[in-house]
């Protein structure tokens, strides 16, 4: 295959130029715009400063900031903890074959095509005051007047956490599901015969093997839960005030609402830092685990 | 067990997966009667769970606002599908059959682009396209999706490419076949279920994309459908039955894309994230 030499590279360089310019570039870009004074004053007048840190010791002492952290938290923990049980009991339920289960099974994928804007108005009505959750909790009596799911303080993160959970599913399910499905049945049989009960069988044969899909599943999970910002930016805007805050919207809204685009931008360097970092977190504990198999 | 207990059996399954099925698609069963509804009638309590006096009315009126935004979001998905596989075909090639020098670095970066955020390259991304006109056009949407479509298509491609055996392609270079040949008549015929999968997940994407189109199309006139929605976010509130009527219109296609490959879908997310 030597013979080809230098035409290999037609088919590969298109894709790497491609994203060395749109991918990243802009990321050095935004590193050099960190250290300067740019806000929309000073980029159209070109008169920028180099500022150092001082982008970076205003982000971090804003208590914005730590409340985004916060939020990003708890979004992050809840929606990958309750998109696993979701998805691990529907793929359990769907790991057999019964009438109808491909149809399901692609109804299921729906909330992952949905357009984000049409999910988002959907909860934006389901949260609203006089929406359906109020709506339903009303007329069978479990409250007496309207919760302020997105107009509270502390509800709101709360909320878009459930939205998310709802939008995750689909991922999760489906990538369980395939995991499950390379499972040899003989396993569970033979340990059947042994007298193992169905919750031996998961305990001690389905989560050991399926150990790396979990893995899998939890670092894109992760990484797609901290980078989300759509489905918040439709449904609250990152507020009322800044209650419902994550460092997406934060670092957007310092950008295109407030123009201070070198805070922003020392906002998106630690962004940039934290995916980084998980990813390179994660993948140490999946080649851990690969090792301690061989 | 005899052959009707087993039937029975297999029947209880479909109906204990109906309840997390329905409870799933409920939110898309409430945009769909949304917009048969008067907003009074959505907003009524009790719930109204089948619309109590079903009108078209709304349907027409969004289909009529927002026929213009529905062209826009088929240039820049289009466009943007184009751009991807034209740049990911060629290089899932590369990558799946080759050992070259820059490969494992295009892989690398290609992995890395994918795992941004897109927050931290839209900002960077507005000024420099600010700086070269491209604020309001078509192609900065279609560039910035791309930069996430194209690491996902080439990552999905690579897995299916790898399945195709080397022995194929290293006979037909002994019969004196070129590289480019070989792509065309071999590759390409054999990749393009793949490729139509794919397709469908980088079509998927970008129809749906928000946050490019809300930053860099300013010009309602060229704004894409997930932005002309906000077009019934009035100043004086919201009218919710065309907003619920505009959101089914916006989201009939993929809903039937899912439905109609569905399997696709699944074996190209699972190629893609079990890489």
């Amino acid at each position: 295959m030597k013979a080809f030499s230098y035409k290999m590279y037609f088919f590969l360089i298109p894709a790497l130029v491609y994203q060395l310019i749109f991918g990243v570039y802009p990321l050095i870009y935004n590193l050099i715009l960190s250290f300067k004074d740019v806000n929309l004053i000073t980029y159209i007048g070109g008169t920028s400063q180099w500022i150092g840190l001082s982008n970076y010791v205003q982000i971090l002492k804003d208590p914005v900031f730590k409340k985004a952290i916060f939020n990003t938290l708890i979004f992050t923990g809840l929606s990958l903890c309750f998109q696993f049980i979701v998805g691990f009991c529907l793929a359990l339920l769907f790991n057999r074959t019964f009438p109808l289960k491909g149809l399901f099974q692609s109804l299921i994928m729906i909330p992952w095509v949905l357009p984000i804007m049409v999910s988002g108005s959907f909860f934006r009505w389901f949260f609203n005051d006089q929406g359906m959750a109020n709506n339903i909790l009303l007329s069978w009596g479990f409250i007496d007047k309207p919760i302020p799911w997105i107009t509270s303080q502390i509800l709101p993160i709360l909320s878009i956490t459930a939205a998310n959970i709802w939008l995750g599913i689909p991922f999760t399910f489906i990538l369980l599901y395939t995991g499950l499905r390379a499972i040899p049945l003989e396993l569970f049989e033979s340990a059947e015969i042994d007298g193992a009960n169905w919750w031996q069988n998961i305990l001690f044969i389905t989560i050991p093997i399926l150990k790396p899909v979990i893995i899998t599943i939890l670092t894109l999970g992760c990484i797609l839960t901290v980078k989300a910002f759509d489905l918040i930016w439709i449904m609250t805007k990152g507020g009322p005030g800044d209650v419902s805050q994550l460092l997406t919207t934060l670092s957007y809204s310092l950008a295109f609402n407030k123009f201070h685009f070198g805070k922003s931008s020392s906002l998106l360097v630690i962004m940039v830092l934290l995916v980084i970092s998980l990813t390179i977190l994660f993948n140490s504990i999946k080649v851990e685990e690969e090792s301690s198999i061989e | 067990m005899n052959k009707k207990q087993r039937k029975e059996c297999k029947l209880k399954w479909t109906l204990i997966a109906l309840i997390p099925t329905i409870i799933i698609i409920l939110p898309v069963y409430f945009i769909a009667i949304g917009g048969f509804q008067s907003t009074a009638e959505i907003f009524h309590r009790p719930l109204y769970w089948f619309p109590p006096h079903p009108s078209m009315e709304f349907y027409n009126q969004a289909w009529v606002t927002l026929f213009p935004y529905l062209k826009n979001s088929l240039i820049v998905a289009l466009g943007n599908l184009a751009l991807t596989l034209t740049v990911a075909v060629p290089a899932a090639f590369a990558l799946a059959k080759f050992r070259l020098k820059l490969g494992k670095l295009t892989f690398l970066i290609l992995l890395f682009t994918q795992i941004l955020p897109a927050t931290a390259v839209i900002l960077p991304l507005f000024l420099i396209f600010n700086n070269f006109g491209l604020i309001n056009n078509y192609f900065s949407v279609i560039l910035g999706i791309a930069v996430f479509t194209i690491p996902f298509a080439t990552v999905i491609l690579r897995a299916y490419i790898q399945g195709i055996p080397t022995s194929i392609i290293e006979a037909a270079f002994i019969d004196g076949a070129d590289l480019f040949r070989i792509f065309r008549s071999i590759i390409l015929p054999l990749l393009s279920p793949a490729i139509a999968t794919a397709g469908t997940l980088t079509f998927i994407m970008a129809w749906g994309d928000f946050i490019f189109s809300l930053t860099f199309l300013k010009d309602q006139t060229m704004q894409t459908m997930s932005i002309g929605i906000y077009r019934f976010v009035g100043q004086y509130g919201v009218e919710w039955n065309n907003l619920m009527a505009g959101s089914m219109i916006f989201a009939i296609l993929p809903i039937i894309v899912a439905l109609l490959a569905g399997k696709a879908i699944v074996s190209g997310l699972t190629a893609g994230a079990f890489k």
